[in-house]
């Protein structure tokens, strides 16, 4: 099938604001994936166009994009997937975020969101000779949280995030469960205070932007929910 | 206000056009108490400046407005609950089908007091 492919594009070295282009390409597949098509524009058509892909499995997680008005991963999503109206899609790169080039953003922010929640173990003991034990009902807790892998569609999904850059957004909060609800981490109260506070996570107004964003298919406002449960229930 | 252009064209699932549904119904609701407060200081005015008042509100301009009010309220109370579900139950699982539920409910109220305001049975 003819399909034209509408990319934002922008150069800053020549464009003072973003704009976008249009491209046309022959003989797509509807078992192509979006990331394909990039491809082919970049090796067929113009090799300026800039955006990130790594592993192009769904698994490095680099290749977040925005695709005819929500993210999802280019990497991940077929023809076939879309509701494409007018033979066009539309890419964009993932909003809030700084621009840097065409769908390439700084993803520094998002980063440091997942420092604040301290993403790694803090036990009270010094390390066992074998392994910290649990169950398989314990790790069980943890298997959805631990599919994430930190594309960042969700954060920069949210309208929270969208209005206050500050907020530490669904894809940190994810992390912080991921910890919290860990029976070999000892850090629940400190691990709480983080994201108890004015930018954490009462700012979730439950919008799910997230979950429809997550390519790993993440209940990501259900694992918010304990955490707010975890927060209040210290206070009574 | 960037925010603004990226909320317009964001894709909607049925969980954004809740959250949009529920601020803009509460700041209905919130314009109806000023509103409300605002008539109540006719009763400042002595008895006659009040019934004339209500007289008013018995147009059917106001009746479509007091029609409209109970449609905000009734949206607004539904999906409160279906919030503290979703926060402080398993209700994040059933989003969607509770909003489904909760319209369908709420279409069926708002009609049955279209009836009972239009249909006079209470005058």
């Amino acid at each position: 099938m003819e399909l034209t492919v509408r990319i934002q594009r922008y150069d800053p070295e020549k464009d003072s604001a973003p704009h976008f282009e249009n491209y046309k390409l022959e003989n797509v597949n509807k078992t192509d994936r979006i990331l394909d098509l990039l491809n082919r524009i970049k090796w067929e058509i113009d090799g300026g166009l800039t955006y990130r892909r790594s592993c192009t499995h769904g698994i490095c997680g680099s290749d977040a994009v925005k695709i005819n008005g929500r993210n999802r991963l280019a990497c991940s999503v077929l023809v076939q997937d879309l509701k494409i109206s007018k033979s066009t899609i539309q890419i964009e790169p993932i909003p809030a975020l700084p621009l840097e080039k065409d769908l390439l953003v700084d993803m520094s922010s998002f980063f440091e969101k997942y420092e604040i929640v301290k993403p790694y173990l803090i036990p009270k003991d010094a390390p066992p000779e074998r392994e910290r034990y649990q169950t398989n009902e314990d790790a069980e807790l943890l298997f959805e949280s631990a599919k994430c892998i930190q594309c960042g569609s969700c954060s920069t999904s949210c309208p929270s995030l969208w209005v206050n850059e500050n907020y530490i957004g669904p894809a940190a909060f994810l992390k912080a469960y991921r910890f919290i609800f860990d029976t070999r981490d000892d850090a629940t109260a400190e691990r709480l205070d983080l994201i108890d506070t004015t930018d954490g996570l009462w700012r979730c107004h439950t919008i799910f932007n997230c979950v429809e964003a997550c390519p790993k298919e993440i209940d990501i406002t259900w694992h918010i929910s304990q955490l707010k449960k975890a927060a209040l229930r210290r206070e009574i | 206000m960037s925010w603004i252009k990226t909320l317009l064209t964001y894709e909607k699932a049925p969980g954004a056009w809740s959250w949009g549904l529920h601020r803009i119904t509460g700041l209905g609701l919130m314009f109806y108490l000023y509103l409300h407060i605002f008539a109540l200081t006719a009763l400042q005015e002595g008895p006659e400046a009040f019934n004339a008042e209500m007289e008013l509100f018995k147009s059917p301009v106001f009746m479509l407005l007091e029609w409209a009010l109970f449609g905000l309220v009734l949206f607004h109370s539904f999906n409160g609950f279906r919030i503290v579900l979703i926060d402080l139950a398993q209700g994040a699982k059933y989003h969607k089908k509770m909003l489904y539920w909760l319209t369908g409910i709420s279409i069926a109220l708002f009609a049955g007091m279209g009836y009972v305001i239009f249909s006079g049975v209470f005058h």
